[in-house]
């Protein structure tokens, strides 16, 4: 329809609406004369508005249609409302919700204490024969009186749901613990003594968790008091899987179904067996704390692919990277370490004793070393902090500042592009190539807070909202190294500089041969509501380049790495399309290596965001 | 960690942006969208039972906590409240997209425990997505109408609001949603042409 025929239709209809039926009609058929199309158009329009009206069409707000879509996302099902009064409880907060069921914060009225009310979701307790094998267990590891594990008071049924109350840990998860705080050496170890003496007491009442994951240990606020929590739960879940499958056993096997869409747990603590569906002792406790010790000393989890079933391939066959070569951490830490995750159990810790006594080694030997060992040894993620700026990737920078000044900038880039031209014109004696490998790992967030577990992915990949990123990059040889982003083409170009800035990997661009870098070291790299493909440009050289160096200044607070200057711009992308390589590119399942004759590597990583 | 958000900035950026600076407005908008966001589940966590969400009251209270009221002309705010209406649009419709995503299996993704337990909701999501396409090609013929419609169905103005921000009478907004309306209905259910 064009403008002006929407016009005339427009200029009918608003009068027409006014009037009551009989003149409605004469009032259209006079302005409509013999065009009759345009009278059907009113007629139609007129028609709509009534019916829309007997519908009530978009009656209210847009907000009010959707808001379940708004509530969706967060597993709102509830199955208790605060305030309500619940057995001899009463509901005072939700505090989550987990495979198994809800979580309530809840105020005991007979013994006027406040408890965690943990309601286990119908269709799981529906099981007798289960439920009253996982009360039996539970009991006895309460009744174990171990200060690290959780206390269980009671349980109980009210209204047909099954619930168990619990002392209330006024605390977090050991996995948001990970996510808001550098751990140094000390607390890491103070955190697995801790969860391991929960285990040996337990193990010692022959009963094993097979779910230690950093979500079932919570830190107490007050103290620092590890409690372990959910013993006996895993088995009711486990079986919850199994009755997807087709098993005659549901409890010997754990089953696993790795197609798209179906339903799985947190799996990268799970250990071989487990992931096997074999037998399943202590040992396989004792493996899920390797990981998780493992995930605390180097900020990454060992195993872990970008779907469900590279990671149980991961589990099964790979040897993760030892701690010492991604941080600096003592060598029996490292020991330590990687005996609990032996893919074998016979060649684990055989209890959660020897690698208790082990680790209070370790610890004495720290506490000797502690008037030399000032700095914290690891240091891993810190939150993301709130960088909103135009581009679509924005980086983040950690607390420093530039004088923004970039005047002449122009001209330097024009005079030092001839100091590094002959550089690459030099013939060389022998090939010379360049080569960078790197992964992305992606974390998402919900409402700025992590949410799930990162994953590692090769290559030019879709991104979903809410995925924040870091870069990952190594190379055999040395060289500088530069990072710039480029949203989705529209106008004039405009880049940020991600890489280097005056504070990552110490303020230089120079990458030591198998260095590895990750950018950004501490925070995440996010996408702004701008959609489209967007680039990340990799230049790897084996000589300085100046012009790029300089870019650096972008990346204080201010700018936040947006590149601001017009001119500045234009010369980077001049510079980009004349330098960029044909490279040959070579996937991996989670690694990309980029290779390319002669002493400058130029590659655009391919990010679609949508 | 929810971290307040730079008042400053964005009371500078709105009023870049009325004064007719739109790259302010490509600055703007993440900021507002982030915390409406935030909002909007906030609001709906809190009244999850009766569903309804006060679009207004959440709009009111963001411009609270995001714009520095003692240092904005007062038409600021209804230039706040125009990105508002398009940003709750954008939300929604991307809260749509993403259902409609995640209800046709959403590819190889991994799926977790709650996610998957989450009650599928009849199709909400597919309406509004149909709205929102139907109202872009509105935007096409007749902006001002489209913009009325975004403004009081997404961004919960009334008429007055509207006619306030949009610079046009009264009785023009209502002419205009009236119209409108009609023509969208059209649209969605299939009884129109075009």
């Amino acid at each position: 329809m064009t403008p002006e025929r929407w016009q005339q239709i427009s200029r009918i209809f608003k009068s027409a609406i006014l009037l009551d039926n009989e003149a409605r009609a004469a009032y259209v058929e006079s302005q409509c004369g013999r065009d009759d199309s345009l009278r059907v158009e009113v007629e139609k329009l007129i028609d709509s508005h009534g019916k829309a009206d007997a519908d009530e069409f978009m009656h209210g707000m847009a907000a009010e249609a959707a808001a379940p879509l708004l509530t969706n996302d967060e597993a709102s099902h509830d199955l208790l409302n605060k305030g309500q009064q619940f057995g001899s409880y009463i509901i005072l907060d939700s505090l989550g919700s987990g495979g198994m069921g809800e979580v309530y914060l809840a105020r005991d009225t007979r013994l006027d204490r406040t408890v965690a009310l943990k309601v286990i979701s119908p269709d799981i307790s529906q099981d007798q024969r289960r439920m009253q094998r996982f009360r039996q267990e539970a009991k006895v590891v309460s009744s174990l009186n171990q200060p690290n594990i959780l206390t269980v008071f009671e349980f109980g049924e009210v209204d047909g749901l099954n619930f168990l109350a619990t002392e209330f840990i006024d605390g977090e998860t050991l996995r948001d613990h990970l996510h808001n705080k550098r751990l140094k050496l000390s607390e890491i170890v103070d955190i697995s003594i801790q969860v391991l003496a929960a285990l040996d007491a337990a193990h010692e009442a022959r009963i094993v968790h097979r779910d230690i994951k950093p979500e079932n240990v919570m830190l107490r606020w007050r103290d620092g008091v590890v409690k372990v929590l959910d013993f006996g739960l895993a088995k009711l879940t486990e079986q919850k899987y199994s009755t997807l499958g087709h098993d005659s056993d549901p409890e010997a096997i754990t089953e696993f179904r790795t197609a798209p869409g179906t339903i799985m747990g947190t799996i990268n603590y799970m250990s071989p067996e487990q992931a096997q569906g074999g037998e399943i002792d202590e040992r396989t406790d004792i493996w899920s704390t390797g990981v998780i010790m493992y995930e605390m000393v180097t900020g990454k989890m060992p195993f872990r692919g970008s779907t469900t079933s590279h990671t149980i391939v991961q589990i099964l066959e790979k040897h993760p990277v030892p701690l010492t070569k991604l941080v600096k951490a003592p060598a029996e830490l490292e020991r330590i370490v990687l005996k609990a995750i032996a893919k074998k159990p016979g060649e684990r810790y055989q209890a959660a004793k020897d690698m208790l006594a082990d680790l209070r080694g370790l610890q004495r030997l720290e506490l000797e070393a502690e008037f030399e060992q000032t700095s914290p040894l690891i240091t891993p993620d810190e939150p993301g902090l709130p960088a909103k700026k135009k581009r679509v990737l924005v980086f983040a920078v950690v607390g420093m500042l530039l004088v923004t000044a970039a005047i002449f900038a122009v001209n330097i880039w024009r005079s030092s592009r001839s100091a590094i031209n002959p550089s690459i014109t030099t013939p060389a004696v022998a090939p010379v190539e360049r080569t960078l490998t790197y992964w992305i790992t992606v974390q998402k967030f919900k409402e700025e807070k992590p949410y799930q577990d990162p994953f590692t992915l090769a290559g030019e990949i879709n991104f979903e909202a809410g995925y924040r990123i870091r870069v990952n990059l190594r190379s055999p040889q040395q060289g500088y190294l530069y990072i710039l982003n480029e949203g989705p083409a529209s106008g004039a170009p405009e880049y940020n500089i991600v890489f280097p800035t005056p504070s990552a990997n110490k303020g230089s661009s120079l990458l030591q041969a198998s260095q590895i870098l990750q950018i950004p070291e501490k925070s995440w790299l996010r996408f702004d509501a701008q959609q489209g493909v967007e680039r990340l440009w990799l230049v790897f050289s084996e000589n300085a380049l100046p012009e790029l160096d300089s870019l650096k200044q972008f990346a204080g607070a201010q700018t936040r790495g947006l590149v601001t200057d017009p001119l500045r711009n234009k010369a980077i992308k001049d510079y980009l399309d004349t330098q960029i390589s044909k490279p040959e590119v070579e996937k991996g399942e989670t690694l990309t290596t980029v290779k390319a004759a002669g002493h400058l590597l130029v590659y655009a990583i391919k990010l679609e965001h949508h | 960690m929810a971290q307040k958000p730079p008042q400053h900035e964005i009371t500078q950026l709105l009023a870049q942006w009325r004064e007719g600076n739109q790259s302010a407005l490509d600055d703007l908008y993440p900021l507002v969208y982030d915390e409406l966001h935030r909002l909007a589940r906030r609001y709906m966590s809190r009244e999850r039972k009766g569903h309804t969400l006060q679009t207004t009251a959440l709009i009111n209270e963001a411009y609270v906590r995001l714009v520095d009221q003692k240092n904005v002309p007062w038409a600021n705010r209804s230039h706040f409240f125009a990105i508002s209406a398009q940003i709750m649009r954008r939300i929604l419709i991307d809260h749509a997209r993403r259902h409609q995503y995640a209800k046709r299996g959403g590819g190889a993704r991994q799926v977790s425990l709650d996610e998957a337990l989450t009650v599928v909701m009849p199709d909400q999501s597919g309406e509004l997505l149909r709205l929102d396409e139907a109202l872009k090609s509105l935007a096409e013929m007749d902006p001002r109408r489209s913009q009325v419609v975004e403004l009081r169905y997404f961004g919960g103005l009334n008429n007055e609001e509207i006619a306030g921000v949009l610079r046009i009478s009264e009785n023009t907004v209502t002419r205009d949603w009236n119209m409108a309306r009609a023509w969208l209905y059209q649209q969605l259910t299939g009884s129109g042409a075009n």
